[in-house]
């Protein structure tokens, strides 16, 4: 069940119930069973996965944290590393890798019958992989203790919140929480709330909505002109951002109403002025994670080549996460090209550091301005990449981006552009305000009641009007 | 070593890495009161530590350093 | 004390919620059927006002395929037609359960734009339908079909009205009118398909749903136990293709219930005249008249045999 299914409307409440019902000793357990049914109800095989992620997490952190001897240490740490991405590596890339030995044999004309198999990816598999070889590693470095109670392991891994999308929280950060759980008092339950609801916003209002228009434009991309495919160009990260930004958002307040304290995945990502900047506002839990546990290791080793070393491990790391988002040349692609633009910035951030402190630029509205549109338009190029189906695609976009005139497609629903419109205003404005004047129109911390209350049922009500809630908006696109 | 003496080869190696000359080499310096100090930086500035005083991190050690006092403790009971 | 105060505060917001959704709703319904043109409108006069003798039942391809004085002239009865772009069997069920249940027409064509395949797409098209879930109360079993929990959904005035509020705004303009003219009912569409005829592979086999087949049956058999002359026709395609699956089901059924089925998707004329087309999909006037005289033809004669 995925969070904007009225299967978790129900689910949630329920589950919110008995967990405080419970006695505070047991509800550890009454989550655990919530979290299980949660995934069971995607498909009971994959809780079985997850259940053995677990398991084998739980024991080779503990032999890890018993063992004395550094050597043997590593050994656990690599075996159980294995381990646990072997069920992702065989999920993400098995079918791309049978497919690519298969039409590599037929290229030299054997005919090779190597089994067609077409896996369905265990959803959330990524999400709690990733926590879990966190949590291994932190053990091996010393970071935290191996936890005793397997109970609070498995809440960690299966938390189901997290499950599904994210935030890809840290061991350091949860496993205390589970261990003691804390009730949420009166105000984090409205923060909570407020987070959920507007995540539903980010996500019905604006993500599902700018949707239906790039998937359509971007589906058909060879047919539509320069100016079509500019406009889907640009809206499409804005429809990534409130796609994982509003799920974040609900999976952080859902944690926040059971009194979990859950990391912030996107920080207003498109008010950066650098594209380092970005990746430290967008999808932060991920970067994170990868800068933790690959980016400083490998950089620690680069260490002596100094600038070169911090590149290489840059050009890695991004690559990394490239293939990570899917198991094709176009995210590979799009992962180096993150590379390249942050080593740019590396290679010339001192210059450019002392020729904006000469003109004193950084305190000018205008040059911040000017950075934000840059680093946006960078990204948004880079985005069209890892959107196309493939390579040819992705450049035959950015040609008729360039050379094809002609009128934009509205389709038969310009209504579909205008609510994505009204929307994104409003996801801009608050950003905005957010950013840079944190203390001005306050409608959901407003001093005055009246005006909070508001606040949350007109963003309800908008949610009613012009959500996607199924697949009956779209556009009928007739060339 | 002493702090003051530490401080004192500390300074300019900061002063360079992150491109400020007014930097003081306090004991509550982090990465959360200096702009430039992020990711890329940080690693420069380890190195630029090791070569100073001819000693080696460890990938562990670096997570342990949250802050310069962190660090300059750190240096020491490698010395 | 803090449980107190947080549940009288969650019950404050839903009661405006409730408030704010029942007028925002009812506006909104109320301006929903005062429109003057466009989609919804057809749709409401189809349901409610239309007496023509000739029907036309279908998705898009119906609405822009057949060419209403073309039928008159031919057939000397009078002419609707309801096709809506983007539905497909569920609303013809539809319509057909309402305009049926008011009167019974002479004629009526079934385009053929039945999907049986299993899939959520047809369930979530029939958003079309919610306004009329209140009044009438004959196709609700089918709107119920979209989930289980699609009564709860129609708690909310606004639900049946989600992301319509400038459709609607439009609709009542008298502007509107004029950008959108429609003849009754059909939408004429103007502009060549450019590019050269393709053919696509037959599809794989499909998983059968039987709801939708079960639907479709359901379209016909309540038209022809009226007594009213049915005819399913499959209209131009700028495709070629070799079999289709859907297609026989449709055939099998037409020929259970000894209604005859017209398929044209094969038509060497057509195919061999890309100027009649606007796209893949659909005719384009020229087409559309071309084929309607087809058609209207072989009702004529069809009627005489």
């Amino acid at each position: 069940m995925t969070f904007t299914s009225l299967n978790f409307l129900i689910f949630f409440p329920l589950l919110a119930l008995c967990y405080f019902i419970t006695p505070v000793k047991y509800r550890l357990y009454t989550l655990l069973a919530g979290n299980y049914f949660f995934y069971i109800n995607v498909k009971p095989v994959y809780a079985l996965l997850l259940a053995g992620i677990t398991l084998c997490t739980y024991y080779f952190t503990r032999q890890i944290q018993k063992n004395d001897k550094e050597s043997i240490k590593k050994i656990y740490l690599i075996i159980n590393i294995i381990l646990i991405l072997l069920p992702l590596f065989f999920f993400k890339y098995f079918s791309k890798v049978n497919d690519f030995f298969f039409s590599a044999l037929n290229s030299i004309h054997i005919r090779w019958p190597l089994p067609d198999i077409k896996l369905l990816l265990p959803i959330g598999i990524s999400f709690y992989t990733f926590m879990s070889i966190g949590y291994i590693i932190d053990v091996y470095n010393e970071e935290i203790e191996a936890e005793e109670n397997i109970g609070v392991v498995a809440a960690f891994t299966s938390f189901f919140p997290l499950l599904l999308s994210g935030p890809i929280e840290r061991a350091k950060n949860m496993l205390p929480q589970f261990k003691q759980l804390k009730q949420p008092d009166y105000n984090s339950i409205f923060q909570a709330m407020k987070l959920i609801l507007w995540g539903y916003f980010m996500k019905l209002v604006i993500a599902d909505r700018i949707g239906i228009y790039v998937d359509i434009v971007f589906a058909n991309s060879g047919h539509h002109t320069g100016r079509t495919l500019l406009l889907a160009s640009i809206l499409y990260p804005f429809q990534v951002y409130a796609d994982l930004g509003g799920y974040s958002l609900i999976a952080i307040g859902t944690a926040g109403l059971l009194g979990f304290k859950v990391m912030l995945n996107f920080n207003r990502p498109f008010f950066a002025t650098s594209i380092a900047e970005l990746w430290r506002r967008w999808h932060i839990s991920l970067i994170t994670w990868l800068t933790d546990y690959v980016y400083t290791p490998l950089t620690f080793t680069f260490r002596k080549y100094k600038m070169r070393g911090i590149i290489l491990a840059l050009m890695i790391t991004f690559i990394i996460s490239g293939i990570w988002h899917g198991a094709a040349l176009t995210f590979l692609v799009w992962g180096f090209i993150q590379g390249i633009y942050l080593s740019i910035e590396a290679l010339t951030s001192k210059r450019r550091m002392q020729f904006e402190k000469k003109y004193n630029l950084r305190k000018k509205g205008w040059y911040i301005f000017l950075e934000i549109v840059v680093v946006f338009i960078l990204f948004a190029a880079s985005q069209v990449i890892g959107r196309a189906e493939n390579m040819a695609t992705a450049f035959n976009i950015y040609h008729r981006i360039f050379s094809v005139s002609g009128p934009l497609f509205i389709g038969d629903a310009p209504s579909i552009l205008i609510y994505s419109i009204i929307g994104l205003l409003m996801l801009l404005i608050k950003d905005f305000t957010d950013e840079f004047a944190p203390s001005q129109m306050q409608f959901f911390n407003n001093k005055r009641k009246s005006v909070r209350i508001m606040a949350y049922a007109t963003i309800a009500i908008l949610i009613l009007l012009i959500g996607v809630f199924d697949g009956g908006q779209f556009i009928y696109f007739k060339f | 070593m002493e702090k003051e003496e530490m401080v004192k080869k500390l300074t300019p190696i900061f002063r360079n890495v992150f491109g400020d000359e007014t930097l003081e080499v306090t004991d509550e310096l982090s990465a959360l009161n200096v702009a430039s100090w992020d990711s890329l930086s940080h690693m420069l500035l380890i190195t630029e530590v090791e070569n100073q005083f001819t000693i080696k991190f460890k990938l562990k050690d670096l997570n342990k350093m949250k802050n310069v006092g962190d660090m300059m403790a750190m240096i020491n009971s490698k010395l | 004390m803090v449980l107190k105060k947080i549940f009288s505060n969650i019950l404050l917001v839903f009661l405006v919620i409730f408030i704010l959704d029942f007028a925002i709703g009812k506006t909104l319904r109320y301006f929903y059927f005062n429109e003057t043109s466009g989609l919804h409108y057809r749709t409401t006069y189809s349901m409610d006002s239309t007496n023509a003798e000739i029907l036309i039942f279908g998705s898009s391809r119906a609405n822009h395929h057949y060419v209403p004085e073309i039928f008159e002239d031919s057939l000397h009865q009078s002419f609707y037609n309801t096709g809506r772009d983007g539905n497909g069997t569920f609303y013809q069920l539809a319509l057909v359960k309402t305009i049926l249940k008011r009167y019974t027409p002479k004629t009526i064509i079934f385009e053929y734009s039945s999907v049986f395949a299993k899939g959520v797409e047809e369930y979530d098209q029939m958003s079309s339908l919610l306004p009329y879930y209140k009044t009438h109360k004959e196709i609700r079993p089918l709107i119920e079909l979209r989930s289980p929990y699609e009564k709860i959904k129609l708690l909310s005035e606004i639900y049946p009205f989600n992301s319509q509020a400038l459709t609607i705004a439009v609709g009542n303009l008298e502007i509107n009118k004029k950008r959108t003219a429609d003849d009754k009912g059909y939408l004429a569409l103007h502009q060549e398909w450019p590019y050269q005829l393709d053919s696509i592979a037959d599809e794989k086999k499909i998983e059968v749903d039987t709801t939708k087949v079960r639907a479709f049956r359901e379209c016909l058999s309540t038209a022809k136990n009226m007594g009213i002359k049915v005819y399913v026709v499959f209209s131009p395609i700028y495709r070629r293709y070799k079999t289709n699956q859907q297609v026989d089901i449709c055939r099998q059924i037409c020929h259970e219930q000894n209604i005859p089925f017209w398929d044209y998707s094969k038509d060497s004329f057509f195919l061999s005249h890309r100027n009649l087309f606007l796209d893949l999909l659909h005719l384009n006037n020229n087409g559309a008249v071309a084929f309607s005289k087809m058609i209207a033809n072989k009702i004529k004669h069809y009627k005489t045999d």
